[in-house]
């Protein structure tokens, strides 16, 4: 039979790392966040999946998933709409033996049965806080070869700041491994070492069957999290594998994080390392081309569709709609879809959510280290 | 159940006028306005005006035309009963035939058209600029208790004998048609745009069909047989903005023309007609730091490193630092290497232009040409095209074309 597809299907976890960043994500999740000025967190790893022919996937939602609902539609933009898998989108209380879940073991068990009746032998999981144009086939290539229980995705960097000097962590946990010849050999949960770590990316790839064994044996024992609670007790008895990424990604830490990930893309290198390899699919909104009327200024900067800039424009991300009055002068910001900076108002490191209005004249200013933020629908 | 009313968007024009832009697909499928193509406009009017069913009529390079509209999903016409249907001629039992003229291409599709049972057809012209709502124009047809309606425009009299004209009364019913005539009774212009009663239309096709003395064309044979037996006609006039984009130069000036929405009254900018389109996908647009952007429109997936100054760059052109544009239309996918200068031209899509090479000129007083560069070609470095240049193959190092 010919088949472009993986045998793998996709769950992808959109509410991880939330915490983080709880302004941003106050209406929404991690994995509708916007980011580079036109795509949805989600976007990356739901498209690299999609490109790399995984296309039964699960997006286990935990709560504040209307926005991501509204995203994703039926799945069509990533091609996704299948007889046969497709974009699957589970919300709570699927089953009633699981309320909100907390860590990834409630979750899948609340899909076991899912699970279960699916006839790809293995299952790729995953986390939306990367932004990563991600080659899943070679990942899944590596794993069939190695024969490893798991293989986990990790990156050789520091610890982010922003999870790194939390003083308590909240909810979710972050992982480093100590990896000899390819194998874990420890997991470290929320380690405060400086310093280059192999640093987890939180991208799992396992057979199916062996999955739901491990989830039904720790489900009835009360178990929380798939890392510290399945794999990190069991490393001598499995064949845990890390698999080292090394291209680019964008990981959302917090706010200050989320401003300088989305600064990095207007260097050029940058945004080819994330958008080069395949492409990146996102909800399409039909904008006009982004339109510079006479006496407009714009330096550096990367704009969606739909804007219209009549104003002075310097070192910024603009996100579709936007709309820079005249006189208005932008620096070093971040403006989301909608944002619209009135008449000769001024406005220097800030990240606007969506919809936010400066009005005429006004002035408002953050610092490079601590950009301000200005939340959905606010008008200044 | 039925349709109220069917659309028949007649695509099949080579556009031969449009030389090196229409050498590998059809008038409708050149692209327009940043991001759109001229086909975008009837199908989005369409849309917004609550017509479901659409029956695109291709014959000439249908390729990109076909892939483009596949199954309507941008438009929004992929429907269970109705949407968008791409009719190319077909053999029949009896023989096959090219379309041999725009009632003809109606004709063969009969059956098409009866699967729907619709009161009225509206036939589109799929070569126009124009936002236009056809419910209000079927309003007009149904308030006139027609039979047929024609949309029309007034034209400038000096101009008017280069258009279609409908001589109408003060009632707006139609008492005569002239052709291009040399002495124009009226101003008002045929837009190509018709809607029809579905037996009025029916009859007279297949009567027209009968006639082998016919060149099968609404207006050279339909229209003037439904005067000749004094059927109920109304002319419907339009004044908002419409433009035959069939030239070079009013496809460049169309273009122009969208830059300047608050003066021309083309305004793609309007969220309450929106023009619907197949995206690229490409991620946000950039301007570097050393990079000038003057009055322009600018698609996702462009990189300006250069001065772009009253141009429209379609999605992912590349202008490299130091390359001058201005009053250019710029199609998708074309690199503008450094210091090249282009100048009041169209560039189709795909295509390099080398480093240091100049394509067109500032027209000086009374000069209007409009260079012009076919999709895929390569022009060299320190190359020379023309103001008035229709380039068809590619140009090398050094070369100049005029």
């Amino acid at each position: 039979m010919v088949n472009h597809n993986a045998d793998a299907l996709g769950i992808i976890f959109p509410n991880s790392y939330d915490n983080l960043v709880p302004e941003l994500v106050s209406e929404r999740l991690m994995a509708s966040i916007p980011f580079a000025s036109r795509y949805r967190m989600v976007d990356f790893i739901l498209s690299s999946m999609a490109n790399c022919g995984i296309d039964n996937i699960s997006i286990i939602v935990r709560k504040n998933y209307h926005s991501l609902m509204d995203h994703l539609g039926s799945g069509r933009e990533w091609d996704l709409v299948r007889k046969n898998g497709g974009l699957n989108i589970v919300p709570p209380f699927a089953e009633k033996t699981v309320k909100v879940y907390n860590g990834r073991v409630e979750a899948l068990a609340s899909i076991l049965d899912f699970l279960k009746s699916q006839k790809e032998k293995y299952v790729v999981m995953t986390d939306a806080n990367i932004a990563v144009n991600f080659d899943f086939k070679s990942l899944i290539a590596a794993h069939m070869e190695s024969q490893a229980d798991v293989t986990i995705v990790y990156t050789e960097s520091e610890i982010p700041k922003g999870v790194r000097d939390k003083e308590t962590v909240t909810g979710d946990l972050y992982y480093t491994f100590n990896i000899e010849d390819g194998q874990v050999k420890e997991i470290y949960i929320n380690s405060k070492e400086k310093g280059i770590q192999n640093l987890s990316m939180n991208i799992y790839i396992m057979e199916r069957a062996f999955l739901i064994d491990q989830i039904e044996k720790a489900f009835v024992k009360g178990q929380v999290y798939f890392e510290r609670d399945i794999l990190a007790p069991q490393l001598d008895k499995l064949n845990v594998r890390g698999y080292k990424y090394e291209g680019y990604m964008a990981l959302i830490c917090d706010m200050r994080g989320y401003f300088e990930e989305n600064m990095k893309l207007l260097e050029d290198e940058n945004l080819d390392a994330l958008f080069e390899g395949n492409p990146i699919y996102t909800k399409i909104r039909d904008d006009n081309p982004t339109r510079y009327i006479n006496g407009s200024r714009a330096k550096n900067i990367m704009a969606a569709d739909g804007c219209v800039i009549e104003g002075d424009v310097e070192n910024s991300i603009l996100f579709r709609g936007v709309k820079i009055g005249k006189g208005a002068k932008v620096r070093n910001s971040v403006l989301m879809q909608g944002t619209v900076v009135e008449e000769n108002a001024t406005v220097e490191s800030i990240i606007t959510d969506k919809n936010v209005t400066i009005t005429k004249g006004k002035e408002v200013k953050g610092t490079d280290i601590f950009p301000v933020y200005i939340a959905k629908h606010q008008v200044v | 159940m039925a349709k109220e009313m069917v659309a028949m968007l007649l695509a099949g024009g080579q556009g031969s006028r449009l030389y090196a832009l229409t050498q590998k697909l059809a008038k409708p499928a050149v692209p327009f306005g940043g991001k759109y193509r001229i086909i975008d406009f009837p199908l989005s009017n369409c849309v917004n005006s609550g017509i479901d069913t659409v029956g695109i009529l291709t014959q000439y390079q249908p390729l990109v035309l076909n892939e483009y509209i596949g199954n309507g999903q941008p438009w929004d016409l992929d429907r269970l009963y109705g949407g968008v249907h791409v009719l190319p001629p077909y053999q029949q039992a009896e023989g096959s035939d090219w379309y041999k003229g725009t009632a003809n291409a109606i004709y063969q599709n009969i059956s098409f058209i009866e699967r729907y049972d619709p009161q009225y057809v509206i036939i589109l012209s799929g070569d126009q600029i124009c936002k236009q709502d056809y419910s209000d124009f079927l309003r007009f047809h149904k308030e006139k208790e027609a039979e047929f309606s024609v949309a029309v425009m007034e034209v400038p009299w000096d101009e008017a004998s280069r258009f279609g004209l409908m001589v109408a009364d003060d009632n707006d019913r139609i008492t005569e048609f002239q052709e291009k005539p040399k002495n124009p009774k009226s101003n008002l212009a045929s837009m190509g745009i018709y809607i029809f009663n579905w037996d009025i239309l029916k009859k007279y096709l297949i009567e027209d069909e009968a006639d082998p003395n016919s060149q099968n064309d609404f207006g050279n044979n339909i229209i003037p047989n439904l005067l000749r037996d004094g059927r109920k006609m109304y002319a419907y006039h339009f004044d908002g903005y419409w433009k035959d984009v069939g030239t070079i130069s009013s496809l460049w000036e169309a273009n122009m023309e969208v830059l300047d929405p608050e003066h021309s009254g083309i305004d793609i900018f309007d969220e309450n007609w929106k023009i619907y389109s197949r995206n690229s996908g490409m991620t946000g647009h950039k301007i570097s730091g050393d990079a000038v952007v003057e009055n322009s429109m600018i698609t996702d997936g462009c990189r300006v490193k250069g001065n772009v100054k009253h141009s429209i760059l379609f999605a992912g052109v590349k202008v490299d630092p130091g390359a001058e544009v201005e009053d250019a239309v710029v199609m998708g996918g074309t690199h503008i290497k450094a210091g090249a200068v282009v100048k009041h031209c169209i560039v189709a899509e795909n295509v390099v232009i080398g480093e240091n090479a100049v394509v067109g000129a500032m027209p000086g007083e009374g000069e209007s040409g409009v260079a012009t560069i076919g999709a895929g070609i390569v022009i060299g470095d320190n190359a020379k095209i023309g103001p008035k240049a229709m380039v068809r193959e590619n140009v090398k190092d050094g070369e100049e074309q005029w």
